[in-house]
């Protein structure tokens, strides 16, 4: 390798393919066997790899906000249980404050990988090599509300099962106890049982790939170049800094939450880039809140060195090394970093302030690598209850997909936020699966933030409910901030949640929790990507294609981007576009 | 070959540079010619080679009784972005289904991502007044004023394909099906489908992105099709034109017109359908298809006899593995398509060093042109190719009979240059390392149709064919674990004589939604003889009579709550009193074989039933080649082995036929007219009775 150590690139390239097949075994594994629509649908779920020490050599991701969020879980495993970790074990926890959970319905599951080495004179010993682990939202886990995701929560008491680092398996028995509590403890035990067994599929999984590879090379020999994998990825981040300006650079972004006194609630980053190391500072960042906002420690970094790794070649490997490269600072008591009994459950909304805000701090330094803001992550919408016949149901839907202007494009529609990769749930499947129906799904025009590149534009759905009664939840933002735009673009429009019903129709805050009745429709409205650059610069024959595609209206753009399209024929009207633009240049106040 | 008068059958598979044809008798025997493509025009192509072959044998134009054909014209259609102009009908609310698709990307780590352009522009995207629950009830009735509204936008607009896809139409087809009559009514030369007859099946991404691929690329099938029908009838040719569908049955070019989404994998389903049959008659249950030409290598699973169908597939995603994990890169088609894996890895690949000093094998490909270092050509990047002449594997002087000249030196200097000496190897160990990775880059794609389906690859015997199958085939053996490599007789043109062996074949699919031991019998039966009266219809299309038709049916089930169905057999042509146990039972066990585990106490839920019908060849299997050339002794090469110190000197048979008198153990290498088999030392090598190299693994 470059550095000149005795190891064969040709094998470290062979190696470094096998984990990566590995991990994504094990995350097909879970996807193809998982219960509930959350892990199948939202793909919602990490597997990974860990090395003896917990290092992440390996991760087959499919939510950019688990990465690096696993060292935490095998630190915690391995600390508790130092000198009582045996082959057969199976190793289950989700509590953040005992042991490196990232909220209460995110349950990891490690399996510790054994193989014999040849151990100097004394023959052949066992001894522990890895741990593959999987990490999957589960569909419920107790607590205040169904989906166990309440905003509403003040501490963490009320929101569910605390599952500690506990032995699921024993030896290769499974533990009765733990079991039984779950069970016990959840709405939807099936659901949470058969993710689970899905989750443990995978570890097992993990474990044979990995065994494979032992038996190739040597527990030894891998042990190297899995020690080279690490050093690898930490040196092409550190090349990628390296690349980049040094500087200083603050920005502030803000969630809503209109549902607490304590809300808005700011972000704050600092970011600094010196040399090949950049740090990120929360100092000033709001305090941990009365609410199920509070990111716990590991997610919030996994959110920065998500934002992070979004300026940089997608190549590198997902390894614990690439975290190296990265300072991140975050006070005690914030709501990127909170104390027990901080409420989390619903603290997704956070991990994706944070990867934004740290984003707008590498606007500034990196400008042709950043994009405009966008819908700020999935929003939430959840009506549980029990329908006509008495069977309990969970309706959890996903509304995302509206990114911001490009430097090299407009804003996609229907793409979501970098840090969740989430899918929808099919209408139809909706309606056969729960008590509702769904009255319309699509875009809405004139929502998307000026720009030269201008943002994606809003989506909008409607749901009604069908059966006696039900508790709507909804964890959504960016309605009183909403997305930013850049480089001269404008904001999107603001998000909106309104409760129509016979007697009336009622918004409601960005996040709440309210009953909800037989034929009363939620709507709710995305808000729209940020744009990117100057609107008055965007080809008038792009707006145009918007126009006659019925995404912007011709009214609108004469007032937003001074394009005049006849709204029969569609053709540019090119001297009264000149004197419309020149007006709106001149009637602009100074900039920059 | 002996001649049978009018009985002469025609394979043709279009590649992106040749178009290989093959013809054979009713006597079993086959010849084959490798002619260039003509991409303006693919049947210009098709007609001069097939006439140039006809008069190379003396075989009478008019004696030819079939064509079957393996096209990329539908596939190339949707990747070239020139498929018609196409209007979309839908329920009020919900026109942006199409654009907005299922959401999740399969790059995560992008801020620039872009998805794949929707098919259907959204002004063409037209609502109708309109709903049907999901029990099939009607919420609001069909308003006819509202579909005539959507006619005069297509009329104005001028489209000339329209896809009709209404919200929980498989529950209840009226509303969509009395919007095509309006349609047809008015607009009788558009290209029409409905999502009711092209896939009646629940999810509506799906639905409507599979019907508007069927209607954007309808026109431009129908046209070729009738093009090549055109140019062979008036060259004499009357042969029955059959085409080769995704699915590795084949169907007739009428049929082909009406569902055009179900031939976009026409050309590698045609592989592995050869390789299927060759596995059937050498009584192998077990294969694994290992397809590596230029610029991809295949990969695809025949089990039990059986070869494996997805609907999990996209169509104009390119070439990824990660699609399986996260999909969004094409368009969704969910139609049963052989379960194909691709890697970017073949003889071009460029080999690359990335920026923390690891060595890399593709996506980048040399392609033909400028092609590889070794060919002169104007490539100056080393690639697979380059490395295989550098280790011995190819021939120095010349491929193809000689036609494509290689200049070693090239191939050495590129390597030296771009790898060697950056990393501070010898030429020979980056040509190694090159081959070694190429060979781990491509495994990913039998570990996707294996391994990841739970599948042990060492139970398997891998079916090695394309230019490079045979020259890199044992060393993915040697990975996996695999005992046996097969390479069957004339690799190059291998899926040509595919098409040969493919039989008439279709699958039918219906939603059915309920627990299956709560199922009403009558509402089972009466789906299962819908579907049976399609299959009918496809025989008579077929010009068969329906009695022939080999009925199977299936059932797709699941847990509850689980969105991944498992196809399972349904026994039988009706539904007894102990089907639902008997469905149960097969589902628990298939769980458990896939995913290592089940929850035998849990109900099971239904969501399709399915109907294949087959209908049997009446024609002579099996396939070989006429007349192997006979090209004299054996010469010896140099040749690099992984693991040996030295280059080690190795016998060349200049034919398979050769193998055995007297050198049958590796190192030994075979190189005929169409590609080269490599054996590695300490490997035994046979030729069985149908001319298959067999390569035993040491």
């Amino acid at each position: 390798m470059s550095n000149g150590r005795a190891l064969d690139p040709i094998t470290f390239e062979v190696i470094q393919n096998g984990l990566a097949s590995l991990v994504d075994e094990m995350a097909l594994t879970v996807m193809r066997t998982a219960y509930s629509g959350v892990v199948k649908d939202a793909m919602d779920y990490s597997t990974a790899f860990c090395d003896a020490d917990g290092e992440v050599i390996a991760q087959g991701l499919t939510i950019v906000l688990h990465l690096g969020s696993f060292p935490d879980a095998v630190a915690a495993i391995r600390k508790k249980f130092a000198g009582r970790i045996n082959e057969g074990d199976v190793f289950i926890l989700n509590d953040p404050y005992t042991s490196g959970g990232i909220h209460l319905p995110d349950i990891y599951v490690f399996k510790p990988v054994f193989a014999t080495e040849q151990a100097g004179g004394r023959g052949p010993v066992k001894s522990l090599v890895g741990f593959a682990g999987c990490v999957a939202h589960h569909t419920d886990v107790g607590g205040l509300v169904p989906g166990s995701n309440s905003t509403e929560s003040v501490e963490i008491f009320q929101e569910g099962l605390r599952i500690p680092a506990l032995k699921l398996f024993d030896g290769g028995k499974p533990v009765e106890a733990v079991f039984d509590f779950l069970a016990t403890n959840v709405r939807l035990p099936e659901k949470v049982l058969g993710d689970l067994r899905s989750q443990i599929a995978s570890v097992a999984t993990g474990e044979r790939g990995f065994l494979q590879l032992v038996a190739r090379y040597g527990a030894g020999e891998l042990r190297r170049y899995t020690n080279e994998l690490l050093d690898y990825t930490e040196r092409r981040a550190r090349a990628e800094i390296g690349d980049m300006p040094d500087g200083t650079w603050e920005f502030t972004d803000y969630i809503d939450a209109d549902n607490i006194p304590d809300g808005p609630i700011a972000i704050k980053v600092r970011l600094t880039i010196a040399g090949d190391i950049i740090e990120v500072d929360f100092e000033g960042t709001t305090k941990q809140v009365p609410a199920g906002i509070n990111s716990p420690l590991p997610f919030s970094k996994a959110g920065v060195y998500g934002a992070v790794r979004l300026v940089m070649d997608p190549a590198i490997p997902t390894s614990s090394g690439f975290n190296r490269a990265i300072r991140v600072k975050m006070p005690a008591g914030t709501v990127v970093n909170p104390v027990p009994p901080a409420a989390c459950g619903a603290r997704g909304i956070t991990g994706f302030r944070v990867m934004d805000a740290v984003l707008g701090a590498l606007a500034q330094a990196v400008p042709a690598r950043v994009s405009a803001d966008g819908d700020g992550g999935n929003s939430l919408i959840t009506i549980g209850g029990y329908d006509d016949n008495g069977a309990g149901f969970a309706f959890v839907d996903f509304m995302a997909g509206a990114r911001g202007g490009r430097p090299g494009g407009d804003g996609p529609e229907g793409v979501p936020h970098p840090g969740a990769n989430i899918a929808n749930i099919p209408v139809e499947i909706a309606e056969v699966e729960a008590p509702v129906r769904i009255e319309h799904y699509g875009i809405v025009p004139d929502t998307g933030g000026p720009g030269k590149h201008r943002g994606a534009c809003a989506q909008v759905r409607r749901v009604r409910l069908m059966s006696g009664e039900a508790t709507l939840q909804l964890r959504s933002d960016k309605r009183f901030h909403p997305p930013w735009g850049l480089q001269g673009g404008l904001a999107g429009t603001p998000s909106q949640n309104t409760l129509l019903s016979g007697s009336g129709d009622r918004d409601l805050r960005t996040m709440c929790q309210v009953p909800m009745k037989r034929g009363e429709v939620i709507l709710h409205l995305l808000a729209g990507g940020g744009g990117w650059g100057d609107p008055l610069e965007r080809d008038p024959q792009l707006v145009r294609e918007d126009v006659r595609n019925e995404k912007l209206t011709v009214a609108y753009v004469l007032n937003h981007y001074g394009v005049a399209v006849d709204p029969k024929t569609f053709e540019i009207d090119e001297a009264q576009t000149r004197a419309v633009r020149a007006a709106l240049r001149r009637a602009r106040p100074e900039r920059h | 070959m002996k001649k049978k008068t009018g009985n002469w059958r025609l394979g043709v598979d279009i590649g992106g540079t040749f178009t290989d044809i093959v013809l054979t008798s009713g006597d079993g025997t086959y010849v084959s010619l490798k002619v260039s493509s003509t991409p303006d025009d693919y049947s210009r192509g098709i007609l001069e080679g097939t006439l140039a072959l006809l008069a190379r044998h003396a075989v009478d134009r008019n004696q030819v009784a079939e064509l079957v054909h393996g096209t990329t014209v539908a596939t190339n259609a949707i990747v070239e972005n020139r498929g018609a102009q196409t209007a979309l009908i839908t329920t009020r609310g919900f026109r942006d289904v199409l654009e907005l698709r299922r959401l999740r990307v399969p790059e995560l780590y992008s801020l620039n991502y872009e998805p794949p352009k929707a098919l259907v522009e959204r002004r063409l995207r037209l609502e109708v007044d309109e709903r049907i629950d999901s029990g099939g009830n009607v919420v609001t009735p069909l308003d006819e004023k509202s579909v005539h509204a959507a006619i005069d936008r297509i009329e104005g607009d001028g489209a000339t394909a329209v896809a009709v896809c209404l919200l929980h139409s498989y529950r209840n087809p009226a509303h969509e099906r009395r919007v095509g009559e309006l349609i047809r009514a008015r607009l009788p030369d558009v290209y029409l489908s409905l999502s009711i007859e092209v896939l009646p099946e629940i999810r509506e991404y799906e639905r409507t992105s599979t019907t508007v691929v069927n209607s954007y690329i309808g026109p431009i099938v129908q046209r070729y099709l009738a093009s090549l029908r055109r140019r062979l009838s008036s060259a004499g040719l009357a042969a029955r034109l059959r085409i080769m569908q995704s699915n590795g049955g084949i169907m007739s070019a009428g049929a082909a017109e009406t569902m055009p989404a179900q031939i976009v994998e026409s050309g590698p389903a045609a592989g592995v359908v050869g390789v299927y049959h060759a596995a059937q008659r050498a009584g192998l249950k077990n294969v694994i298809s290992f397809d590596m030409g230029g610029t991809t290598a295949k990969a695809s699973m025949i089990e039990g006899g059986n070869r494996s169908l997805t609907t999990e597939y996209e169509v104009g995603g390119g070439i990824s593995l990660s699609s399986r994990l996260i999909k969004g890169r094409g368009y969704a088609l969910k139609l049963p398509v052989i379960d194909i894996a691709e890697v970017g890895a073949g003889g071009g690949s460029i080999v690359w060093i990335d920026r923390g000093g690891a060595l890399k094998v593709g996506p980048r490909s040399a392609g033909a042109v400028p092609g590889p270092a070794c060919y002169a050509t104007g490539g100056d990047d080393p690639t697979v190719t380059d490395a295989n002449v550098v280790l011995g594997y190819v021939n120095p002087e010349a491929l193809a009979g000689g036609s494509v000249p290689i200049y070693p030196e090239r191939a050495r200097q590129a390597l030296k240059d771009r790898i060697a000496s950056p990393l501070g190897l010898s030429v020979a160990d980056a040509a190694l390392g090159t081959h070694a990775v190429a060979n781990n880059t491509m495994i990913r794609a039998l570990k996707a149709v294996s391994t990841y389906r739970g599948r042990d690859p060492r139970d398997f015997d891998l079916y090695a064919f394309g230019g490079n199958g045979g020259i890199h085939g044992p060393g993915i053996a040697r990975l996996l674990g695999m005992k046996r490599v097969i390479v069957p007789p004339s690799p190059g043109v291998f899926s040509a004589v595919g098409l040969l062996e493919a039989e008439p074949e279709y699958q039918f699919v219906r939603t059915l939604i309920g627990r299956v031991d709560s199922l009403d019998p009558e509402t089972v039966d009466r789906a299962f003889s819908e579907l049976e009266e399609k299959a009918a219809r496809f025989a008579h299309e077929e010009g068969v009579d329906a009695s022939r038709n080999q009925i199977s049916r299936a059932a797709d089930l699941k847990y509850a709550g689980q969105n991944f169905e498992l196809t399972v057999p349904f026994e039988g042509a009706s539904w007894s009193s102990d089907s639902a146990e008997r469905l149960a039972r097969a589902f628990h066990a298939e769980h458990l074989r896939t995913y290592g585990h089940n929850a035998g106490a849990e109900p099971v839920h239904m969501v399709n039933i399915r109907l294949q019908v087959r209908i049997p060849a009446d024609f002579a299997q099996p396939l070989v080649p006429a007349a192997a050339g006979n090209a004299g002794a054996p010469r010896d090469r140099k040749v690099v082995f992984e693991g040996q110190k030295a280059p080690l000197s190795v016998p060349v048979l200049a034919t398979r036929a050769d193998l055995g008198r007297p050198v049958a153990r590796g190192p030994l290498l075979i190189e005929e007219y169409d590609a080269t088999v490599v054996i590695p030392p300490d490997c035994g090598a046979r030729l069985d009775e149908r001319q298959n190299v067999v390569i035993e693994m040491a």
